[in-house]
């Protein structure tokens, strides 16, 4: 984890007077997952598009591998994957067919060619399906054969915009353990996804973006420690009185009590034994109650709270 | 060579569409080009007649003689079903009954009620068949007035009934072909345009929007292959599969001809390049606005079918109106008709018009190929541009 693979230095990136990324900067180090989360439109395909060079910026720096990234950086290129959203691949072509195609765009010598797609064949699990058409194929085996496609050259870097969309869980469990396997064999990942505990499962570290901007960044943990939830207390409660909710609102560290459905919610703020101070409050008041969870904060927490709860409705 | 041996598997996918109109037309067009071979050709149509002589004299059997000249008789039994059935099945188109008296009748002038028939209503055999004996039966009266007595009548009447006319095969167009290349065999390169559109736009067409498949590109961009070593194996495929399909109509073309090419057959071969060429560019262009399928052919039949019958494809241009021809003049099969209908010999032949025709079916291509890069430009600035802009606003 030493050296830099991506490094995004005052990137900004203007649609007349919309700014799409605004002074964005990005250090993405060998051998990480890197995971880039954010509302729609908060500029991660933009991102991946300047770092790309498919699309030109209007300020910053872009080095990839410790060289800067242009247009022409064929060197550059022959070792990143992309793997899109969109299944990105040949009707007119089967399984084995579209694979090596893809792969033929990087890798020129035959027998080479030939090794690596049969190892990305077995790697996405698709030995029983090279002679279908893709249109033949499930939705999952369709994302498998995606993945096949973009990392059949062994790529050193591999970019993952939102992969498992609209995939079964088997599918998408099958997936994750790819992207974990590509990184356990060296390649660097950066990864962008909606779904939450994809993220907190295979990511290293992780940035945030909204409005063009990075608005935090750091591991899970670090994320986490951000915000201002630190300990949720749920307990099943039949009734609760005013004065009981005045007292666990008066506890250390507590700063949020509400109770409805029968359902009593503390939130707490740091602090230590907050789960033993909130139930000897209810044993005082010799109050009734069933289960008792007690919940550390989500991604999907640390995500809300930071990027605020407003609806973003437009695709990114 | 991976963008090459993607499009040439594309193509294979796509070609059955293209070889049903390949074979389709090749099917019409050879019974065509020989029926072409033969259409100014006269022959006077014989009717088939059934012939009751109930006088049974030798004027009778003289009128029998002369019908059977220029017609054929068919043998019936003289029964009212047997003849309506014959009529009805059109095995017979005539029955003539010559009455008892018949000859008696014509000796004193008198016409009244000699002959008999039975004959389909409205047909145009009564028409023919009347006609000739009113024509038969006036000149032996004329000849009996004139002092003939009825048997030499009867002999000059059949004589003068007897004179065929000349017929001769008049064409809206001047014939001055020549036999390298004949006015019959001139068709075949006439129909090719339509066939050569409707190939062009609905199989290259879809090879075309298949390899520049916005997420494939996107792909493809991403990868270490130059966007200028894309275009150029993207082009070579198209441009082996033009020459492919032209050389399958040139070489059938020869066949029809009957060997290698001579002379003006050259010409002809030469114009129908160009041609393809033309409808490869617009191929390309209408693949660079990205249509659907069904869009992708609706234009075949729009294009197609409308160069064809505005520039003189399916109906002559001799046979065209002042206006469809001006409005010819802005495509470039009316050249490509110019061209094909000087070498047919329709114009006088003139080597320097000649190629100034083609130059300008050439100088389409080119306009449409620079018209492809254009949309294309502007596609992909212009398009990447606002969706940028868009996702940015959300």
């Amino acid at each position: 984890m030493e050296n830099t693979v991506v490094k995004i230095q005052n990137l900004v990136k203007r649609y007349d007077d919309l700014v799409a990324l605004d002074h964005l900067e990005l250090e993405i180090k060998e051998g990480e997952v890197f995971g880039l989360l954010g509302p729609n439109g908060s500029g991660k395909t933009t991102t991946i598009n300047c770092l790309l060079s498919l699309l030109s910026f209007d300020k910053g720096e872009i080095e990839i591998f410790g060289k800067k990234m242009t247009p022409v950086s064929y060197d550059i290129k022959k070792d990143i994957g992309i793997i899109m959203q969109n299944v990105a691949v040949f009707d007119e072509l089967t399984v084995y067919e579209n694979i090596d195609y893809f792969c033929g765009l990087y890798i020129t010598d035959k027998a080479t060619r030939k090794q690596y797609v049969d190892e990305a064949v077995s790697f996405v699990g698709l030995e029983d399906f090279l002679k279908f058409y893709p249109k033949k194929l499930s939705g999952g085996l369709l994302r498998r054969l995606n993945i096949a496609c973009g990392i059949a050259h062994k790529p050193k870097l591999i970019i993952l915009d939102e992969p498992t969309v609209a995939v079964d869980p088997q599918s998408r469990n099958k997936i994750l353990e790819g992207i974990e396997e590509l990184n356990k064999n060296g390649a660097t990942v950066i990864y962008t996804s909606h779904y939450m505990e994809e993220v907190e499962q295979i990511c290293t570290r992780i940035a945030i973006m909204d409005k063009g901007k990075k608005i935090a960044e750091g591991t899970k943990d670090e994320l986490k420690r951000m915000i201002k939830n630190t300990e949720t207390v749920t307990i099943e409660i039949m009734e609760l009185p005013d004065s009981a909710k005045q007292q666990l609102a008066e506890l250390p560290h507590v700063y949020e009590v509400t109770c409805s459905e029968n359902k009593l919610t503390v939130c707490c703020s740091g602090g230590k034994h907050n789960l033993i101070r909130i139930l000897d409050v209810l044993q005082k008041n010799d109050l009734s109650f069933g289960r008792v969870y007690s919940e550390l904060p989500t991604l999907n927490d640390v995500f809300l709270e930071i990027t605020g709860k407003a609806l973003r409705d437009k695709e990114d | 060579m991976q963008v090459f041996n993607a499009y040439m598997k594309v193509l294979k996918k796509k070609l059955p569409v293209a070889m049903i109109y390949v074979i389709v037309f090749l099917t019409i067009a050879f019974p065509m080009s020989r029926a072409g071979a033969n259409s100014d050709k006269f022959e006077a149509t014989k009717l088939d007649i059934c012939i009751f002589d109930e006088d049974n004299t030798p004027e009778s059997k003289a009128l029998c003689d002369l019908i059977v000249k220029d017609n054929d008789i068919v043998e019936l039994e003289n029964d009212k079903d047997v003849i309506t059935d014959a009529l009805y099945y059109e095995s017979a188109d005539y029955v003539l009954i010559i009455n008892k008296g018949y000859a008696e009748k014509l000796a004193e002038g008198d016409t009244e009620e000699i002959f008999g028939s039975y004959h389909l209503h409205d047909s145009y055999s009564i028409v023919y068949v009347e006609q000739f004996l009113n024509e038969y039966t006036s000149a032996v009266k004329a000849y009996l007035a004139g002092g003939l007595d009825l048997d030499e009548a009867v002999k000059s009447a059949g004589e003068a009934v007897s004179v065929e006319a000349e017929v001769n095969y008049e064409s809206f167009d001047e014939d001055n072909s020549s036999a390298d290349f004949p006015k019959a065999f001139s068709f075949y390169f006439q129909y090719m345009p339509y066939i050569l559109l409707s190939v062009m736009i609905s199989a290259l067409c879809p090879i075309l929007l298949t390899m520049g498949r916005k997420d494939i590109r996107y792909r493809t961009n991403c990868s270490s292959v130059r966007p200028s070593s894309y275009t150029m194996q993207i082009l070579a495929g198209s441009a082996l599969f033009v020459i492919a399909l032209w050389l399958i109509f040139a070489a059938a073309g020869a066949v029809l001809y009957g060997g290698m090419y001579q002379g003006k057959g050259w010409y002809a071969v030469l114009n129908s390049f160009i041609f393809s060429l033309v409808a490869a560019s617009i191929a390309v262009l209408v693949a660079s606005f990205s249509p659907s399928d069904r869009i992708v052919s609706l234009i075949t039949q729009v294009v197609g079918l409308g160069m064809s019958f505005l520039c003189g494809i399916f109906v002559p241009m001799s046979m065209l109106g002042e206006g469809v021809l001006a409005a010819g003049r802005f495509l470039p099969a009316y050249w490509y008709i110019k061209a094909n209908n000087m070498l047919a010999g329709s114009e006088p032949y003139d080597g320097s018009k000649l190629m100034q025709y083609m130059l300008i079916e050439a100088a389409f291509a080119v306009v449409l190929a620079i018209l492809s890069l254009v949309v294309n430009r502007v596609k992909y600035t212009g398009g990447l541009k606002a969706k940028g802009a868009a996702k940015a606003a959300a």
